[in-house]
């Protein structure tokens, strides 16, 4: 024990009471050159700052965008309808012709029967109307779904109800408004109870459903897939049937096309989340083998969700990239003031090494000084850093999420920056020829 | 621990040659020494005749390039750097002439500075250093710093650091050089009543007074002993007189 006393640096370790004296000794130091002090430190502030809010922005915008993943079911593999590009082209000879795509009822049956582990096939047809009430008008889209919608893809109903079984196996005229539409269309009073019109139907309203969020790689498509602000409501699949037939019209420039499709859409469930991926080739599969053309299109949310945590890790990579350069700069700045600050303090370590210092004792002097300042530099960028978040979602709107370990991250590697920039002014300090140093003016 | 009558200081034919560029420069050409228990020593001679290296290496800052050096019987000519270190801080009080206080610390905190690195207590710092301080009469400044103090004052924290580890030997390097005449005399009856307590002491000086005061004078000149004389002190009585006047305390 009173060997493991006498050394300098196991003293710090052994005796806290030790490490303590250091360390007031430290700063005080400090504390005499404040502007000076702070300066220095202000180089790994901003490091460890730009450290602590990239990590929060770059978590919260993986974390909004994992959410919305999340929303569009885990378990689900999406199935959509999308217009086959050659059939967009040669509007000359496709003008009187009703083009047929999509997934087909065939498809449907086949999944079902040859899928196994999977439990509900959500089919919906889509079509894209204005929506009235009285004379107030959007345009957006009238899906045909099953009850099990809003379950199937996590999303609330506020108001009311969504339409039940019996009015699905009873083609009533009945609908779902999602907040959008009930915000344009019914600005003032509530839509349940009230009635809204596409073409020549009146649908009840009967609910009101929160917005989708928006859909990772779902981009485009005439098969529907929705921003946040598209206007939606939801009717009962067999109503849509009934009301719309299988065949669309849509008029545009220089004439119409008609297009026949009987799914829009459809929500295969998987039972068992580990197995999403393996089902989803099978049923990517069956598709290939009965489309000639690329008429349809496959999301599986899983898989997005594995490509964003990919993503979020490159991006990781390169915001720590950054703030390690930062940080670099920093730790030069402090190690360029502490040579400084061993020159001009020669005299003291003359001193102190007449009056019984060793080497070690001067290193450790100069170490621990160095690396208060770069721990407290470290304490000032952690409360910058958690600041920035909170302004950028205060002010920018765009959510950030602070874990708990980034600013101890950041933390310590100030610490450690003070560490690897302390040891080179500390060993001058230490190495200096006593008599030399007390001569020093 | 040892014999009470071998010397506590003996130099052994020290060489101190420095390197300039080509030309060697023999600061120290074989001197030879010893000090005894509670002497009075005071060493002389013109600017260059190496009395500072002298110093240096009896203060264990510098090593001879040949020779011995016993330092309370341990030879300290050869020693690695750590150990240097050590016999600094156990047996050796240096006071200097630009007092050469910490200006960051406080004054009870200049004092303690070779027992922290002599791994004293806490407690053992504040009991040590209080004591020291108020033998030099400085109770009522614990807790200044340097730069409130007078010259006088400083020069008293830093005869109170130099005997705070109880030293064999206290060295001084023109302890009284920067100081107005009646600040020097005050601290010129401290090191009176610190070697009639049996502090050894070993100045390099030109002070005229404190070459009144001391019992020994070596006189170096171009690296050698010129001479090295025992002599009498009749002003130490009135001296005495002096320092009591000034109440300074004694052990």
């Amino acid at each position: 024990m009173s060997f493991l006393n006498q050394h300098p640096v196991l003293r710090l370790v052994v005796s806290p009471q030790h490490l303590w004296r250091t360390m007031s000794l430290g700063l005080k130091t400090i504390w005499l050159h404040k502007l000076r002090s702070f300066l220095t430190a202000l180089g790994v502030v901003f490091g460890v700052a730009s450290v602590v809010a990239m990590l929060a922005i770059g978590e919260g915008a993986s974390h909004e965008a994992q959410e919305q993943i999340k929303k569009l079911g885990s378990q689900n593999i999406i199935l959509e309808s999308i217009k086959p590009p050659d059939s967009q082209g040669g509007a000359g000879e496709t003008r009187s012709m009703v083009i047929e795509y999509g997934i087909t009822t065939r498809d449907i049956e086949q999944i079902r029967r040859t899928v196994p582990g999977i439990s509900i096939v959500v089919p919906s047809r889509i079509l894209k109307e204005n929506i009235w009430n009285l004379d107030r008008k959007i345009e957006g889209q009238i899906a045909g779904v099953l009850p099990v919608y809003p379950e199937m893809r996590n999303r609330k109903v506020i108001e009311g109800r969504f339409f039940s079984a019996l009015e699905l196996d009873e083609n009533l005229p009945v609908c779902v408004l999602n907040q959008t539409t009930a915000k344009k269309l019914f600005p003032l009073n509530t839509p349940e109870g009230n009635v809204v019109r596409v073409l020549g139907y009146y649908y009840k309203i009967v609910g009101v459903i929160e917005d989708e969020g928006q859909r990772i790689g779902g981009e485009g498509g005439d098969g529907g897939s929705s921003g946040d602000s598209t206007a939606q409501i939801f009717i009962p699949f067999t109503t849509m049937m009934d009301q719309y037939g299988e065949t669309f019209f849509r008029y545009k420039t220089g004439g119409f096309e008609a297009e026949k499709v009987q799914f829009h859409e459809a929500i295969v469930r998987v039972n068992d989340t580990a197995q999403v991926v393996s089902r989803a080739a099978a049923v990517r599969q069956i598709l290939q083998s009965n489309h000639k053309k690329e008429d349809w299109k496959i999301t599986v949310p899983i898989e997005l969700l594995r490509q964003a945590e990919r993503t979020k890790k490159i991006f990781s990579i390169v915001l720590g990239s950054i703030a390690a350069i930062s940080l670099l700069v920093g730790g030069i700045g402090i190690m360029n003031i502490m040579l400084a600050s061993v020159t001009e303090r020669t005299r003291e370590i003359g001193i102190r090494r007449a009056l019984g210092a060793r080497q070690a004792d001067i290193v450790t002097q100069f170490l621990i000084e160095t690396v208060l300042l770069a721990g407290v530099g470290g304490v000032l960028g952690v409360i910058v850093g958690l600041a920035i978040p909170l302004a950028v979602s205060h002010f920018a709107g765009v959510t950030t999420v602070v874990k708990a370990w980034s600013p101890a991250l950041a933390f310590s590697i100030s610490v450690l920056t003070g560490i690897a920039f302390g040891i080179y002014p500390a060993r001058k300090a230490a190495r200096m020829n006593p008599v030399e140093a007390l001569r020093h003016e | 621990m040892q014999d009470p009558t071998a010397p506590i200081i003996k130099l052994v034919d020290i060489c101190k040659t420095y390197q300039m560029g080509e030309i060697e420069s023999h600061v120290l050409q074989g001197v030879s020494l010893e000090i005894h228990r509670g002497e009075y020593v005071c060493i002389m001679g013109p600017s260059g005749c190496g009395k500072s290296t002298l110093l240096n290496i009896l203060g264990c800052l510098d090593q001879p390039t040949t020779g011995d050096y016993f330092l309370g019987g341990q030879n300290v000519a050869h020693l690695n750097d750590d150990d240097l270190s050590e016999a600094r801080c156990k047996n050796l009080g240096f006071i200097f002439q630009s007092y050469n206080l910490i200006q960051q610390l406080s004054v009870i905190e200049n004092i303690a500075v070779p027992l922290y690195y002599r791994g004293a207590s806490d407690r053992e710092m504040r009991e040590k250093g209080e004591r020291r301080a108020s033998q030099v009469g400085l109770s009522h400044r614990l807790h200044h710093k340097p730069n409130e103090l007078s010259g006088g004052q400083q020069q008293r924290v830093a005869i109170a650091r130099a005997l705070v580890n109880e030293p064999l030997v206290i060295l001084a390097d023109e302890a009284t050089g920067n100081l107005d005449s009646k600040s020097g005399q005050e601290i010129l009856g401290i090191f009176d009543e610190l070697n009639a307590g049996g502090i050894t002491l070993v100045f390099v000086t030109h002070d005229e007074r404190m070459v009144e005061r001391c019992k020994r004078i070596i006189r170096l000149r171009d690296g050698v002993l010129e001479s090295d004389t025992i002599v009498k002190s009749t002003k130490q009585k009135t001296d005495r007189a002096f320092a009591t006047e000034h109440s300074i305390s004694t052990f």
